[in-house]
């Protein structure tokens, strides 16, 4: 193999047969055999599975099936995605003994679309917390450099996908943990509206701000996993009744026309951003107009309010899923997950309530803001990635995510990467649609992404291993 | 809203949660509250008894049926 492939161009290969699923898989592992011992992208790679999996991809395309476009795909799961027959940690000691009897809904919905399973990839424990020292496993690296965070808490999905280890991944987002690593790792990942893919068989963090999606190199990657994945689930009782429209058909289309939403306040004053992420959403705005949109100034209330809301929600959910543990067990979490689950005492069932009315307030007011919009636009993240021994215990007390207000909202939301910064270090632009608008939001990045060079570089360490 | 929390107000949240931190987690504990209490106070708003929720769940076929 020349390159690391995407997954729309592997696919096509693949149904030529000019690419074998087999040979493609072997490729992935042999690339996790050479960099994870430092990346730390898996906890868990499951070869055995991976190769059963291509070769049965193999077999059915040479035996004349038509493949999808996830047939003899490499891709990952996070470690609080069920697997049946495979552990199920959650990165945590208090489940490294877990052995699912079922496969998530997630998990089932890419095995029927004929992917292969390569591993269970790193996260934050229970999806929460930071990197943490004190669990079974390392925390995952960044692969553009390991001395850095991969944000979480999608973390091992997020370096796999930028390191070429997998070329799409599962990850999870209660405040961003799917657009955090992809902002921080230079990939793409993309939110869902609350409700489109289900969480069935997923460990909860924030049982009313989870949210399932995927995490690949591009827009359109993104597009073809969340193709599978979306789609009504009577065993989660959040899933949404919504037809699933076609998610790549309108890719490329251009953006003639549509109405781009830039949300100043929030990058510029409520929390400056560094600048090369200022560039890079200059960049956009200067892009989009190009590629003729319409761009107007977005006022929304500041970021603390959208901060505040989420994250006593977020406390008070965790705390309620693990509070059996946290009275039983508290010393088996991290150090990390242990102060968050304490804190869940100190918030009342009025503070929770009156979180849940604000967040009413504040989903109308996205709703009134975007009524003549399509999407809106600001920062993925405030910066490049910080170093993983300077994450900071708390993010109660740090400044407003970026990524927070659309989990509070329930609205879809994309990280795509805008160019690098400081220790050249990946940015990202945050790309967010009006609910259930996945295809615009999808449209809009992969605009971007081919107008700019960023999809053609991948970090030194996975590139030195591509033969010239 | 009380932005210091006292040993005895921590020890009796803690012990109503069945939490049993230890000296430096409890000390943790009151340094972040007034982070928590900051937030609980701005989601506090002038809005009424009438305002609702936003209701998590939606009733669909499976519900209904």
């Amino acid at each position: 193999m020349s390159d690391i492939p995407t997954i729309a161009a592997a696919a096509k290969l693949i149904a030529a047969k000019q690419l074998s699923p087999v040979e493609l898989t072997k490729a992935c592992i042999e690339r996790a055999h050479a960099l994870d011992g430092e990346l730390h992208a898996f906890i868990r790679l499951t070869e055995d599975r991976a190769l059963a999996d291509a070769r049965a991809a193999e077999a059915a395309i040479m035996a004349g099936k038509s493949p999808g476009p996830l047939c003899g795909i490499p891709i990952g799961l996070k470690d609080i995605v069920d697997t049946k027959g495979i552990p199920t940690t959650c990165h945590s000691k208090i489940l490294q003994d877990n052995v699912p009897t079922s496969d998530a809904a997630c998990a089932v919905k890419l095995a029927d679309a004929g992917s292969v399973m390569m591993g269970k990839t790193a996260t934050h424990e229970f999806a929460d917390g930071g990197p943490s020292f004190d669990l079974p496993w390392p925390p995952a690296r960044n692969p553009w450099n390991t001395a850095y965070f991969t944000a979480g808490s999608s973390s091992g999905t997020g370096a796999g996908v930028a390191a070429g280890l997998i070329m799409g991944g599962i990850g999870t987002d209660t405040g961003g943990s799917i657009r955090g690593p992809a902002a921080l790792c230079g990939i793409a990942g993309i939110k869902p509206t609350y409700g489109l893919v289900s969480r069935a068989g997923v460990a909860p963090a924030a049982f009313s701000l989870d949210h399932i999606g995927p995490m690949a190199w591009t827009a359109e990657d993104c597009a073809i996993m969340l193709q599978a994945l979306a789609g009504h689930d009577p065993a989660d009782p959040a899933s949404a009744s919504q037809p699933i429209p076609n998610y790549t058909e309108k890719l490329g289309a251009g953006i003639k026309g549509m109405r781009i939403g830039v949300i100043h306040h929030f990058h510029e004053t409520d929390h400056k951003v560094t600048p090369a992420v200022q560039r890079g959403i200059d960049a956009a705005i200067a892009i989009f107009r190009g590629l003729g949109a319409q761009i107007r100034e977005v006022t929304l209330s500041p970021m603390v309010e959208w901060h505040a809301c989420g994250t006593l929600i977020s406390i008070t959910e965790r705390a309620s899923a693990y509070d059996e543990w946290a009275r039983t067990r508290l010393a088996d979490f991290g150090e990390r997950v242990q102060q968050r689950l304490l804190v869940g005492a100190l918030v009342s069932g009025v503070d929770y309530v009156q979180a849940i009315r604000r967040r009413r307030e504040l989903r109308a007011e996205l709703k009134a803001a975007m009524a003549d919009l399509d999407v809106v636009l600001t920062a993925g993240n405030p910066s490049e990635a910080p170093k993983i021994d300077d994450v900071p215990m708390w993010d109660v007390s740090q400044k407003p995510s970026f990524t927070m207000p659309f989990n509070v909202a329930g609205y879809p939301a994309m990280c795509v990467c805008s160019g690098f910064g400081d220790a050249d270090l990946p940015v990202s632009i945050q790309i967010v649609g009006k609910p259930f608008q996945e295809a615009t939001v999808l449209r809009i990045a992969d605009a971007f992404e081919k107008a700019t060079p960023f999809r053609d570089r991948r970090p030194a360490m996975s590139s030195a291993l591509v033969p010239a | 809203m009380q932005q210091k929390l006292d040993d005895a107000t921590l020890d009796f949240l803690l012990a109503r949660s069945g939490l049993s931190p230890t000296p430096q987690q409890k000390a943790e504990l009151k340094a972040i509250y007034p982070h928590v209490a900051a937030m609980a106070e701005r989601v506090r708003k002038p809005r009424g008894r009438m305002a609702e929720p936003v209701l998590t769940y939606g009733f669909n076929k499976e519900d209904l049926a």
